[in-house]
């Protein structure tokens, strides 16, 4: 199915939280400064209702997003407001594909878990706390991934500043 | 033919008048067992050498090939010296005695259970009626050392490796020595020289598996146990270098490790001689024969000799040949369990103890019913 | 610390069946005798283990030899490749992409220049398309050669994997012919490939194609057919389709539980739609053919036989190749167009994606990777409890993670 397909059927079923979709355009050639944008479409879903929008793509004979193949986020500049939380789904049976994008706040920044749905989702959301000082409320086992579990910060925040030391080892 | 010890027989030979008798046996046993040690380590290093060079080209490459010049043959005396010289380690947690202890005690038991092991007709240093209790016996006291070197490094991974030998070893002394009766049935005797002996005939092929079809898989059964007693692959499961980083020698490094080492070469030397001496004609052969003939002065029944072509007085040539024809034979045996071990993958801890006792032991058992049968119907 | 689901007191206590087993001391309290007290024991598998293929560690809760418990602690190879996507040039983090995979790096490239492309839109000669295609599955042979080579060696079997090794060496001496490098390509660039071949190049390719078609029977009666091989592997680590599925598996693990999904097949990039049409290549599947559906055995038989696929596709690509430019004409500064695109294509160990955020400028604003293996390496803590020791070892391997990947 291609992504109107997907959006109409995501309509028709009334999948919860969904918001908005965010297509590639070309550039308009009347307006100077609009330079247009590039990539992928994907859909814009409220951040509270991510746990049942997920399951309705999971769930939908038609949709059958039985893959959650990606969940990482975004900073996207330091003087942002908000994270992107980008998931990818993957359907192994129809063949498709569908991003999805939910923002959340930086101040505090918390969404619920997607662990009940694919369990897939629990290293990466693991990954995505530690690296960005996103809570994932009800995750399971919310430990350190990758990074030592007395790590100072989140790296990947556009805002990071590189430690000078580490345990009285000096990083500079 | 009865053989005196020939070492004892030398020094009787050049011993001056009044030399007291115990003296030559006392001179007779340092000699022996420092020739003993000699050789084994010799062979223990050589198997090492040869085991490089198997697996290199089993896996298409070389091995060892530039110490020493040919075919890297120092190889394995170069290691000795750089193991030597090693630092002696022992993990602050470790059970000092016992760490210490154990690769002496598993090195000191094989040496032992070489003890009983005649190299050559005239090469042995304890004619024991029970030689093969005694061989067996004391090779399973090296489990004793392994368990003690797992317990005493302190460290989980030596333990498992400890617990594995122990349940291994106890699996598979049965299957070994049940599967050493069929032979000795046909023997009639415990006593390696004269199982060696009744092999003679046929010019020198009267091997016991041609004389009983039923040894042919008693053999293999032997060979097969003899794999899992000496923790060779595919029964490499207490070092398992995959499972337990290296099983119960975790810990050990320098020339301790090299004793676990050590062990293992001269654990399936020994084990390859006795299933020479068992199955395979011990010092028979064609060449042997040839040797008897040739060096081997007989009494005749008036007490004249009947051929006096030997060299010697003392038939040492025919000595060496028959010593050589059995370490040639065991080291064919040594061969094949290298072989094995570069060919086949590991078999799992369950599948090696269902392996030994569900089927092994009444496999062995079966043959040795077999094997006593054909003996009994035949004589 | 795994915490344990039993109180170790009323384990103990439970344990002691006999009198006289324990005692009162004269302050009144009871004391057990210690030696018929038993417990679980944690054991660490790594960071140094000769079986992690690589810094892994795994805290295993063992009873005797039989698993209760295992957790996976990712991040001793951890270097951040994130974050240094955001702080260099879109060129510049192609040689970062050869550090994840460090056994397939022509994938890898392949992966991140596919998704700065589809922020481009830029147009790839064919022949640059042609040349990716065998890069990349060659290194897919030299990739699932690692993986064959290791997991004999962990189950023991030590020859197979320097046979596997000769194989490798001459997959790794081809590419050092065509970029100079044997390990770290960074030759599939934006836009195409560095440089045409050099001459003899594809004869070869041809060459070693023939050689490996037999040496790969080899393999197959080896080590695949083994019988100890089979009997240490079938019924071992099953996955279930569902719960590859819920774990967001992928690659030879998905096809080894039966489903039948390959990227380059069923989300067709660059010249794999029309590999497909000529019916150049099929998708190996497990079957359960020596257990269950989805164990050990069926994911070694996907990485095996796929070899043979990607000969396949490599002659394929050897037949219909043309000369011609081999790189689009890009600038040296390359400015991207504003958006983002997420692109995933097949790697030997699975998907690997590569979600690029650009803002219109040199920097990329973010590059997120998705490992397969770190996905892949996810689905132990559900199916190692219950198993052996030595099975562990098995099932570790027959993920065939890489732990740079992993950690990124």
């Amino acid at each position: 199915m291609e992504f109107e397909g997907i959006i109409q059927r995501l309509r028709e079923i009334g999948a919860p939280g969904l918001v908005s979709t965010d297509e590639p355009r070309a550039a308009d050639p009347e307006d100077k400064k609009d330079k247009g944008r590039a990539g992928d479409a994907f859909v814009l879903v409220e951040p509270s209702a991510i746990v049942g929008f997920l399951a309705a793509c999971r769930d939908d004979a038609e949709l059958a997003f039985d893959l959650l193949v990606d969940l990482s986020a975004t900073d996207p500049d330091a003087a942002d407001e908000q994270f992107w939380i980008d998931y990818q789904l993957l359907s192994t049976t129809r063949r498709h594909r569908l991003a999805i994008k939910a923002l959340v706040a930086k101040e505090g920044a918390e969404i619920p878990t997607a662990t009940a749905v694919y369990r897939a989702a629990g290293w990466h959301e693991r990954e995505c706390a530690e690296m960005f000082g996103i809570t994932f409320v009800g995750h399971p086992d919310p430990r350190n991934i990758l990074l030592p579990d007395d790590w100072v910060g989140h790296p990947l925040r556009k805002d990071y500043e590189f430690p000078t030391e580490y345990h009285g080892i000096s990083c500079e | 033919m009865e053989h005196g010890n020939l070492i004892h027989e030398l020094l009787g030979g050049v011993a001056p008048e009044g030399v007291p008798a115990w003296a030559i046996v006392l001179v007779t046993a340092v000699i022996g067992v420092s020739l003993l040690i000699g050789v084994v380590s010799v062979i223990a290093m050589f198997s090492v050498w040869l085991e490089r060079k198997v697996s290199g080209h089993i896996q298409c490459r070389y091995g060892p090939m530039y110490v020493g010049g040919w075919h890297g043959w120092a190889q394995s005396i170069a290691d000795g010296v750089k193991l030597l010289m090693k630092e002696d380690m022992i993990p602050l947690g470790a059970d000092r005695v016992l760490f210490v202890l154990a690769p002496a005690l598993v090195l000191g038991s094989i040496f032992g259970a070489m003890a009983a092991m005649p190299l050559a007709p005239g090469f042995y240093f304890a004619d024991i009626n029970l030689g093969v209790f005694f061989i067996l016996g004391m090779s399973a006291l090296t489990t004793i050392g392994v368990i003690m070197s797992g317990w005493a490094s302190n460290s989980k991974w030596s333990l498992y490796g400890a617990m594995r030998e122990a349940a291994q070893v106890v699996a598979y002394e049965i299957p070994l020595g049940i599967s050493l009766l069929a032979p000795l049935m046909v023997a009639g005797t415990f006593n390696l020289l004269e199982a060696s002996e009744a092999q003679s005939g046929w010019f020198g092929m009267k091997w016991f598996v041609f004389q009983n079809p039923f040894l042919i898989p008693a053999a293999i059964l032997f060979f097969v146990a003899a794999l899992a007693e000496t923790k060779r692959a595919p029964f490499d499961l207490p070092e398992a270098e995959s499972e337990l980083v290296a099983g119960f020698m975790t810990e050990y490094s320098g020339i301790r490790w090299s004793f676990f080492f050590m062990e293992e070469y001269a654990a399936m030397f020994l084990m390859s001689l006795v299933g020479a001496v068992f199955f395979f004609g011990g010092f028979e052969s064609p060449f042997t024969s040839l040797a008897e003939w040739a060096f081997v002065t007989e009494a005749g029944a008036d007490g004249s000799a009947l051929r006096t072509a030997g060299l010697f007085e003392l038939p040492l040539l025919y000595h060496v040949t028959a010593g050589t024809v059995l370490a040639a034979k065991a080291l064919f045996g040594v061969f094949l369990m290298m072989w094995v071990r570069w060919t086949v993958p590991r078999v799992r801890i369950d599948q090696v103890m269902t392996m030994g006792y569900k089927y092994l032991t009444p496999l062995a058992l079966v043959v040795v019913l077999f094997a006593g049968t054909w003996e009994w119907l035949l004589s | 610390m795994i915490e344990s689901n039993q109180d170790p007191a009323a384990a103990m206590s439970e344990r002691i069946t006999f009198p006289g087993a324990s005692r009162t001391l004269p302050t009144g309290e009871r004391e057990f005798m210690m030696d018929v007290r038993t417990a679980d024991l944690e054991i660490n598998m790594g960071p140094q283990h000769p079986a992690t293929h690589g810094v892994m560690r795994i805290l295993i809760r063992t009873d005797g030899e039989l698993i209760t418990g295992a957790q996976p602690h990712l991040g001793y190879l951890h270097r951040c490749a994130e974050k240094i996507g955001e702080n260099v040039e879109w060129l510049q983090y192609l040689p970062y992409t050869d550090r994840y995979d460090y056994l397939a790096a022509m994938n890898n490239n392949l992966g991140y220049s596919m998704a700065v492309e589809a922020l481009l839109g830029e147009e790839i000669p064919r022949r640059a398309q042609m040349l990716r295609t065998i890069c990349a599955e060659l290194n897919r042979i030299g990739s699932h050669l690692i993986a064959f080579g290791t997991y004999g060696l962990d189950l023991g079997a030590f020859t197979p994997f320097l046979y596997a090794f000769r194989e490798r060496e001459w997959m790794m001496a081809l590419f050092e012919k065509i970029c100079g490098a044997r390990l770290t390509y960074s030759y599939l660039r934006i836009g195409g490939v560095f440089n045409d071949t050099p001459p003899g190049w594809l004869q070869e390719v041809e060459h070693f194609c023939d050689v490996f078609e037999e040496k790969h029977k080899e393999y197959v009666d080896l080590l695949m057919m083994n019988h100890i091989f089979v009997k240490r592997t079938a019924d071992i680590g099953v996955i279930p389709v569902e719960m590859a599925l819920d774990f967001g598996l992928t690659g030879p693990m998905i096809r080894g539980s039966g489903i039948d999904f390959d990227l380059r097949r069923d989300t067709p990039y660059m010249l794999y739609g029309e590999l497909i049409d000529a019916g150049a290549f099929d998708v190996v599947l497990g079957s359960g053919a020596k257990g269950t559906l989805g164990d050990c055995w069926d994911r070694f038989y996907v990485r095996v036989m796929e070899m043979i696929e990607s000969i396949k596709i490599i002659r394929w690509c050897l037949g219909s190749i043309e000369p011609g430019p081999v790189i689009a004409a890009l600038p040296k500064v390359l400015k991207v167009p504003a958006g983002e695109a997420y692109v995933g294509i097949e790697n030997p160990r699975g998907e690997l994606g590569h979600f690029v955020v650009s803002d219109g400028g040199k920097v990329a604003r973010r590059v997120r990777v998705r490992g397969p293996s770190f996905c892949n390496l996810a689905v132990l803590e559900a199916i190692m409890p219950g198993t052996l020791l030595a099975d562990a070892v098995a099932i570790v391997g027959s993920t065939d993670v890489v732990i740079g990947e992993t950690d990124r």
